[in-house]
């Protein structure tokens, strides 16, 4: 605890409160912002054929004629009390996100399990081999990969894996208040999907610093010295990288849910993107809002973590010392 | 990342990003080839954006003409096939490639002026105040917080159809791109000709376009490039989950379409995936390499 008390305690708290003022921006982006745009779900749903009567009616069915600041009040309590509101359906937005919350974070904490010792090999790999064929395969692999969409990865990989090769189920059927990590062979091409994606991105960051690292003066001393190349990347290439990588593995872990809701919807995942898009189809606006202010806040979460990351693995920033 | 990468930007709040070094120079492309294979490359570049941009003119049939019967497998009537539908697949391929790039193109355009300017007006007026940073940039920062993704389909939530995509496109790009411009333009404010300028009373327009704008519109345009290969991965994304209005022959929705009936004719499935990957892969390599141009330049 006598971390906390020193210039890292500060950090964090400063980091903790920045977090908590942009939390409150984007809520009164997510919730008066989308209110301000032109048009609204009502009218755009029933067309320009709808009566003022029923745009009316619908409006006061949804709660939509109080003043939108009003509206904002009551959403921001129920969120801080852990209820994100009703649907336009009537159900509680909260039970309608119970599992599928569950099934979506396992496919993200699948990939980003998988997502560190491969980005940080492969990464490695090539850095050790600059300018070499094994470099430029991962780097131009990497490159390739970081532009394509995840769910053109994803069909390419049915195409592959189960219309090609026939080993692979195309579609994950999971039978309904099944868990799916009793079906591993149904997770096997969505995370690998999502990895692929995510690694591609992670491998050029480490890549790069690694490079950097090892053409430095530090390594240069410990090989005259006669050090072994396998101690060098131990003692001085990983410590280097590991804060920037820890940065790119989190954020990336985050923004995976944003790439998930495509290959969910790939392979009919029974996760929160299937939900998202029958919601948005719907003009189902709680529904949404609810689901990215859950994300976003996930994602400000990672960036003080990995903020946190940066400090405790730097030892200059871990003690205070000269910056 | 999140979608891509274009998706999960480097954290804008996390001061300690390491956002040099990035460009590994993993192939830039035109970089270490001769100017032969650079002829070569923008050549072919520059077929497939004939291709893509005359590709309903050059299509044999329709988007909704049915020529043959479903998965209907290569003939000589349809090259590539034919869809669930009986639609012709190349027909449809090509019909799908001018929608994507002129919205993708338009809601960067529309972004990166609202992200410039942001980022331009904050930064010149930051030599004096901080207000401007905390009003224009903060809230573009809590912005950035959110999946581009999931920023489209909230938007398209309560603005659906074509004007809801191309606005939340550019809302996606906004941020990052006031980031870049207010960082470009920071290091070009302090210089004794911009101070010159000011103290001769130059007006804030002509400061701005005289003064400032020539020194930072490479790093502008290499922003928006990114900006471009991000857009085309959101018009595909929401042609593929099926928002945004799309067309009936929109590449992403071609991709949707065809995933069950992949075994029947994979084709149908391939020509979409295959065209979407091209697309994304050539604006990509084309951004980074435009991007290392302009880092050259700047420093």
């Amino acid at each position: 605890m006598t971390l906390l008390a020193g210039p890292v305690g500060r950090r964090l708290a400063l980091r903790v409160a920045t977090g908590g003022a942009l939390l409150a921006v984007l809520s009164l982006l997510v919730f008066v912002g989308v209110d301000l745009l032109p048009g609204d779900p009502v009218t755009a749903r029933l067309g320009p054929n709808a009566t003022p009567e029923r745009v009316a009616e619908l409006r006061a069915a949804r709660g939509l004629d109080e003043p939108v600041l009003t509206r904002y009040a009551q959403w921001l309590g129920g969120l801080l009390r852990g209820d994100p509101g009703t649907s336009f359906s009537g159900k509680p937005v909260s039970e309608m996100l119970a599992d599928r919350v569950g099934h979506s974070a396992l496919l993200a904490g699948l990939c980003v399990l998988l997502l560190v010792p491969v980005s940080l090999a492969a990464g490695l790999y090539a850095a050790r081999r600059p300018g070499k064929p094994a470099d430029r395969t991962v780097s131009t692999g990497a490159l390739l990969l970081v532009s394509v969409p995840e769910f053109v990865i994803a069909s390419g990989l049915v195409l592959l894996f189960a219309v090609g090769l026939g080993l692979l189920p195309a579609v994950s059927l999971i039978p309904a208040g099944d868990h799916p990590i009793r079906h591993p062979d149904m997770l096997v091409m969505p995370v690998l999907s999502l990895l692929l994606v995510a690694s591609a991105y992670s491998i050029r960051v480490i890549r790069a610093c690694a490079v950097s690292v090892l053409a430095g003066p530090r390594v240069e001393f410990l090989r005259l010295t006669g050090v072994r190349e396998r101690t060098i990347l131990r003692t001085a290439v990983v410590p280097a990288v590991l804060p920037v990588a820890v940065q790119v593995w989190l954020v990336t872990g985050v923004g995976l849910v944003g790439g998930a809701v495509l290959v969910e919807r790939v392979f009919a995942y029974p996760g929160v993107g299937d939900l998202l898009v029958t919601a948005v189809l719907g003009g189902d606006l709680p529904v949404v809002q609810a689901i990215v202010m859950i994300l976003g806040a996930a994602m400000l979460l990672a960036l003080v973590l990995a903020d946190l990351a940066v400090v405790l693995l730097t030892p200059r920033l871990r003690t205070g010392g000269a910056v | 990342m999140s979608g891509g990468i274009p998706t999960a930007p480097m954290s804008p709040t996390a001061p300690t990003a390491p956002t040099g070094g990035i460009g590994t120079g993993g192939g830039s492309g035109t970089s270490r080839t001769g100017p032969r294979a650079a002829y070569a490359w923008w050549g072919l570049c520059a077929t497939g954006l004939l291709l893509i941009l005359l590709g309903p003119e050059l299509a044999p049939h329709g988007p909704t003409a049915t020529p043959g019967p479903p998965y209907r497998p290569p003939a000589a009537g349809a090259p590539l096939g034919t869809d669930h539908l009986g639609r012709d697949v190349l027909s449809m391929v090509l019909h799908g490639g001018r929608p994507l790039l002129l919205t993708g193109l338009l809601a960067v355009g529309i972004g990166s002026v609202f992200g410039a300017s942001a980022g331009l007006l904050t930064a010149l007026a930051g030599a004096r105040s901080r207000l401007p940073r905390m009003l224009l940039m903060r809230p573009l920062d809590a912005l950035a917080a959110v999946p581009p993704v999931l920023l489209v389909l909230l938007i398209l939530t309560a603005l659906p159809g074509r004007v809801g995509l191309i606005t939340a496109i550019a809302l996606a790009g906004t941020p990052l791109s006031a980031r870049v411009a207010y960082a470009a333009a920071e290091q070009v404010v302090g210089r004794a000709h911009v101070e010159a300028a000011i103290a001769r009373g130059e007006s804030r327009c002509r400061l701005l376009g005289r003064e400032v704008l020539p020194l930072v519109a490479g790093a502008l345009l290499a922003d928006a490039g990114i900006r471009f290969t991000g857009a085309v991965y959101l018009v595909a994304a929401a042609g593929f989950l099926g928002v945004g209005g799309s067309s009936d022959a929109d590449w992403g929705r071609l991709i949707v379409e065809a995933l069950p009936g992949a075994s029947l004719q994979p084709l149908a499935l391939l020509a979409p995936v295959l065209a979407v990957a091209l697309v994304a892969v050539t604006v990509n390599l084309a951004a980074d390499s435009a991007g290392h141009r302009s880092r050259k330049v700047l420093a």
